[in-house]
């Protein structure tokens, strides 16, 4: 019986399952005079932690092949400029601006792929660059100023523009109000990095290469390749986080996203991810989302303060890893 | 094999863009500007109305730095202003004490100095000027309970429930809105029943106010320190449908914002948050001829409602 319970405890998914029913029973006591028990209130926390869920969907392949992708957040508030002024100052259809939005995204990632592959700069250095570089850029392109639906004249008066349909069906609710529409992308972003994973060849390139690159080039896996998959897809989830954003904002922000990549990380960790690599899996990042989404509703519910919120999340940070922690032998 | 290529073509790209940065002596006065941030929009617009009063007059050329919120950075900024020989210094700067040291050096040199919107230490600089947050606060605490007053429910002897939504509460103009509000609600039959800190921004607030929507089920108001903030709340109030019962309020006023919020119904009221931009380039003319200026300036305010957003506003006494 003990040796069973040993066995499914050494289960990096079980165990972030008990952090994670860990963190829903402390809501379930700090309840907030029953507020944590509302349907809106797991469907809020769900559109809140949908953005950093979407990063943390392409960071995880990244970490898995040992590397790390400080650029998204940056990526995000290029995106979120881009998708902006393509759709409210140039009018272009959707379609349109979401793959051009898009492709930026896939490209940066694929210039920040190419700098740690071709150029041998480690993930660390390449990625910081980038994200200081996309930065920079946003606010280039945005001139400092948020995009929104309003735009100057030449002769000083403002105009407005309609909000296109593509934002306000990103902002959305489906299923009778339910779920948000990013929430969906959320889901469907995991699926794409799960279906890359476990099911696709690349996939076991991706680990091969975070295990042991060395022996992974010896044995023929296409180690260049899959990094520039992986940051490449890390890009595009940057890009579809920066449309999300910009659609929920309703303007386009040369700011968002600041420190938003720290909390994909910490989502891909705290679910059980080692940044090692070689390790992990997206089901873990779900979970790391899910503990993560909860610990801030909770924490916002309760109206705890700014300093103590800070100090709580560092604390069961530290406590969510080591409580995963595998144990040697 | 690429190496030196690469180098020299950095090394060329750093040298052109520094050389066209650096401020260029001639007939012209310079003056350096020393902004902290450029993160927040009102500071995009305090720079954007410096530029374009200093646009009508080509005596003088403003170079503009961005310290990016970094108290240090700014400091530096500040003694490369001095070291490069400015006709006249004009900075807004992050936070008081630290930045009093090289601001009164500018000032001790005869470099005069006119300071923006929030306070240094002591006296070393020619002119204050800025509005006063605690004021404006108090203005909308008042407006809010003449507001309040007129629901149904307070006339008959109830308390109105209303959210706060703090701007960064280390920085002196989110505790004086704070400060001033309260001053304005006491003895009065409004409670505070949900408070959060959104750090000026506009998903946090969007974040927070979802929490209050999901812990209370009757908000009478939101006031939000900033025009963004109050803009997230809707945005959350929007989409849990509850916009019907709630009035907003928000504070800065610029004309691309909160201005178009009022137009648009979105907030009730945004009181006006000037930049002292124009007021400090008009100023330091009259510094640069020779002219006296008064060492404190305190800029008037506007609110802006949808009854008066048509007039341009009323101002605050």
């Amino acid at each position: 019986m003990k040796r069973t319970f040993r066995r499914w405890i050494a289960i990096p998914s079980v165990r972030a399952l008990l952090a994670l029913a860990l963190v829903v029973m402390i809501g379930s006591i700090y309840n907030a005079d029953g507020a944590f028990f509302r349907w809106s209130t797991h469907r809020d926390m769900l559109r809140q932690v949908s953005t950093y869920g979407i990063l943390a969907s392409g960071m995880t392949l990244v970490i898995i092949t040992g590397g790390i992708d400080l650029a998204v957040g940056s990526v995000l508030g290029l995106c979120a400029v881009l998708f902006a002024q393509l759709s409210l100052h140039q009018g272009l259809p959707a379609l349109v601006a979401v793959a051009v939005v898009l492709a930026a995204g896939a490209a940066s990632g694929l210039v920040s792929g190419t700098l740690v592959t071709r150029f041998k700069i480690q993930p660390f250095v390449a990625t910081l660059a980038m994200m200081v570089l996309a930065r920079g850029l946003a606010k280039w392109l945005s001139g400092g100023q948020k995009i929104s639906r309003v735009i100057q004249q030449p002769d000083g008066n403002f105009s407005y523009v309609d909000l296109p349909p593509v934002f306000r069906l990103l902002d959305s609710r489906l299923l009778g109000g339910d779920l948000a529409a990013v929430t969906l992308i959320f889901f469907g972003c995991l699926a794409i990095s799960w279906v890359v994973l476990a099911k696709l060849r690349y996939g076991r390139y991706l680990y091969a290469t975070g295990g042991n690159e060395e022996a992974a080039r010896l044995s023929g896996v296409p180690v260049v390749r899959a990094k520039l998959l992986a940051y490449g897809l890390s890009g595009l989830f940057g890009a579809i986080a920066g449309i999300c954003q910009a659609a929920q904002e309703q303007q386009g922000d040369p700011e968002a996203g600041i420190s938003y990549e720290l909390t994909a990380i910490a989502i891909a960790v705290i679910g059980g991810n080692s940044l090692q690599g070689g390790r992990g899996s997206i089901g873990l990042t779900l979970l790391g989302a899910l503990m993560i989404g909860y610990l801030e509703k909770i924490l916002s519910l309760n109206a705890v303060g700014e300093s103590s919120r800070l100090m709580l999340t560092g604390i069961i940070i530290i406590a969510a890893v080591l409580l995963q922690r595998r144990k040697p032998g | 094999m690429y190496k030196p290529i690469i180098a020299l073509t950095l090394a060329a790209a750093m040298v052109g863009t520094l050389a066209a940065a650096a401020p260029r002596h001639g007939p012209k006065w310079i003056i350096g500007m020393s902004q902290c941030n450029l993160g927040e929009p009102w500071r995009v617009q305090m720079n954007a109305d410096i530029r374009k009063t200093a646009e009508a007059h080509p005596e003088i050329e403003v170079v503009f730095k961005d310290a990016q919120n970094d108290t240090l950075m700014q400091r530096s900024q500040i003694e490369e202003f001095i070291s490069s020989g400015v006709d006249l210094l004009i900075v807004s700067p992050k936070e008081a004490a630290p930045l009093t040291p090289p601001i009164a050096e500018a000032f001790r040199q005869g470099i005069p100095v006119i300071v923006l919107d929030r306070r240094v230490l002591g006296s070393d600089f020619t002119e204050f000027i800025g509005a006063d947050n605690r004021k404006i606060g108090r203005y909308a605490g008042e407006w809010m309970v003449r507001r309040l007053a007129q629901l149904p429910a307070v006339k008959a002897g109830g308390r109105a429930r209303m959210v706060e939504l703090k701007g960064l509460m280390t920085s002196t103009p989110g505790q004086d809105r704070s400060a001033g509000f309260r001053e304005a609600l006491k003895g009065q039959p409004v409670d505070i029943i949900f408070e959060a800190d959104m750090k000026w921004l506009e998903p946090e607030a969007r974040r927070e106010m979802e929490s209050a929507l999901a812990v209370y089920k009757q908000i009478d108001l939101v006031y939000a320190h900033n025009d963004p903030g109050a803009h997230g709340a809707y945005l959350a109030a929007q989409a849990a449908g509850r916009l019907r019962d709630i009035i907003f309020v928000g504070i800065d006023a610029l004309p691309q914002e909160g201005q178009v919020y009022v137009r648009q119904g979105l907030l009730e009221a945004s009181f006006e948050y000037p930049t002292g931009g124009r007021e400090a380039v008009e100023n330091a003319l009259k510094v640069l001829q020779g002219e006296s200026v008064p060492k404190e300036v305190t800029l008037k305010s506007r609110v802006f409602t949808r009854d008066n957003i048509t007039k341009g506003g009323e101002w605050l006494p």
